[in-house]
């Protein structure tokens, strides 16, 4: 009987988490001020979070050690499986390997209570008697909520209207969990009065979310804010899934060549990939694809170049992944590319070509998602689907090639709370029409003039 | 303009990646306290001609404010949130 899934005794699991930010071959320069034009330091985030985050924020320290506290609770769910998709291999006909990190396997279903629960740990240590956040469809706020009462920490959770009104299951959960969730806007903070005044039927934002959850969490005494994704902190927390997973490929007898994750904040692709990423700094090689939704295209299709900031010229020259000041103007920070919404480290590390973005389109994810649900079994998360999708595209080149590749890609999470996604795509509702070759190619002779900048150099 | 132009009704919707849940092409035209948000260009340029259809429905002012403000960096967003946050509570105090 051949093995289909590699599961590490307790005893193994990582004790430490892996930082990468000394070992990043370019360095990130800190977010400067506004009111000072200062670096931002520890002082001006310790009213949202506790000083061991904040130290881990800025950690130059290669490997942390993980508390017995927090290792004590990892173990309800880790280490998690890493299996074999023969199926999946043998549906494709590929001579490609496919492994899978199934992190779904978390009471809340998917890789976020890997910070949740050292967040709320090391909010519990440093005196803590609530932590607020803010949520979407509820994936955060659900883990947070399970990680928060762990430790018997409140949790207060600020669902964006249009989620509280339309995911009432994730909501459940985390009132399941002792959570307090409320519709944001709300009337339980200035900033969500504010709003409702204006317009009372107002379906909510996550930047109003957002809003409501810090000025809760300032001005309530022993209240502190939680951010699941984006930070480094949170990607340092996520590491312990690809230190896992290192241990499970050697018990495999396997390196991976290529390796896939979704990318939306960056924390569950950080969190499979950068202690491999640190292999490939030292002379691995590793195809490592961050795969996100197909956009119009930016980061994957526009060239990294100078570009006007504005469209009529008036700002200095700034680098940013562009298709032109008349197409749609790519988002910059200090430092280099910050793709709007994605990690830092992940961008830095996109610009310093140790990952490769690949987009994919809404419809090919799906397709995917199906397919590996009918060979595995599993009901992925629609996220986790465009991991899949491009799993699928690389075992094919594979079997092109006619190369045995090894492919590991990350299963984030299941999609059992989602369903409503995979009723729309069965329903035959979706529909998806790539933009035109030829309008992009037209955008981007705006920009062939331009001088290219140093990171540049495809 | 062309049907191809018009965005699709409320029955129709596509997964929003921010939120992580199906959305309809409403609330992103409005999500950014009655601006488009940042991503709609990027949701739904393969569902319907949105460049143009937002082009036309917003003022060149309004498509500089959704689209073109350069994003700040997480961490600074949230330093600002937080001064913001403790300028609420000195009124409150």
């Amino acid at each position: 009987m051949n093995i289909k899934k590699i599961v590490l005794p307790e005893s193994e699991i990582p004790r430490q988490w892996y930082n990468i930010m000394p070992d990043m071959p370019d360095p990130m320069e800190p977010p400067l001020h506004p009111g000072t034009g200062e670096p931002v330091g520890p002082e001006d985030l310790s009213p949202i979070f506790p000083m061991p985050l904040i130290e881990q924020e800025v950690s130059q320290e290669r490997f942390i050690d993980i508390p017995d506290e927090i290792l004590e609770k990892y173990l309800i769910w880790r280490p998690t499986p890493l299996y074999r998709a023969r199926n999946l291999e043998k549906h494709l006909g590929t001579p490609a390997r496919i492994y899978f990190k199934n992190e779904g396997v978390s009471p809340a279903g998917s890789h976020k209570p890997n910070t949740a629960m050292a967040q709320a740990y090391y909010n519990k240590i440093s005196g803590t008697k609530r932590i607020c956040t803010e949520t979407g469809a509820g994936q955060w706020g659900s883990a947070l909520s399970f990680c928060c009462s762990l430790f018997g920490i409140e949790c207060k959770v600020y669902m964006v209207r249009v989620s509280y009104d339309q995911k009432p299951y994730r909501r459940i959960m985390m009132e399941t969990w002792g959570g307090t969730c409320v519709a944001s806007p709300s009337t339980e903070t200035e900033s969500g009065r504010s709003i409702l005044e204006q317009n009372p039927d107002s379906p909510g934002s996550l930047g109003i979310a957002i809003s409501e959850a810090i000025e809760d969490a300032v001005t309530n005494e022993g209240s502190k804010y939680s951010l699941g994704s984006v930070l480094n902190h949170v990607m340092l927390h996520q590491t312990i899934n690809g230190l896992e997973c290192q241990k499970q490929m050697a018990i495999a007898g396997e390196y991976p060549d290529v390796i896939i994750g979704c990318a939306g904040g960056g924390s569950n692709f950080a969190g499979n990939c950068l202690p491999f990423v640190r292999d490939k700094i030292n002379g691995k090689e590793i195809d490592i694809i961050a795969v996100e939704p197909a956009s119009c295209p930016t980061m994957t299709q526009g060239p990294f170049a100078y570009d006007f900031g504005d469209t009529v010229q008036k700002t200095p020259l700034l680098p940013m992944h562009t298709l032109g000041r008349n197409f749609v103007p790519e988002p910059i920070h200090a430092g280099g590319l910050r793709y709007h919404g994605m990690a830092p480290i992940i961008s830095q590390l996109i610009l310093s070509r140790l990952i490769r973005p690949v987009a994919i389109h809404q419809l090919e994810t799906f397709e995917a998602g199906i397919t590996f649900a009918r060979t595995e079994g599993f009901i992925s998360a629609p996220e986790t689907n465009h991991a899949i999708a491009v799993t699928i595209q690389e075992a094919l080149k594979a079997k092109e090639e006619g190369k045995e590749k090894v492919i590991l890609f990350n299963w984030s999470g299941h999609g059992l709370v989602d369903m409503a996604a995979y009723q729309s795509f069965l329903s035959g509702k979706l529909s998806d029409h790539a933009l035109p070759k030829e309008e992009i190619e037209r955008a981007l002779e705006d920009i062939k003039p331009l001088p290219k900048p140093r990171q540049y150099t495809g | 303009m062309g049907t191809e132009y018009l965005p699709p009704g409320d029955d129709y919707t596509i997964r929003c990646p921010r939120l992580g849940q199906q959305i309809s092409f409403s609330y992103c035209r409005t999500e950014n306290r009655g601006l488009p948000c940042f991503k709609t260009l990027d949701c739904w340029y393969s569902h319907f001609h949105v460049e143009a259809f937002l082009k036309e429905a917003l003022t060149p002012e309004e498509w500089e404010k959704a689209f073109s403000s350069p994003p700040k960096p997480k961490l600074l967003s949230l330093v600002e949130l937080i001064e913001q946050a403790k300028k609420t509570n000195q009124r409150k105090a």
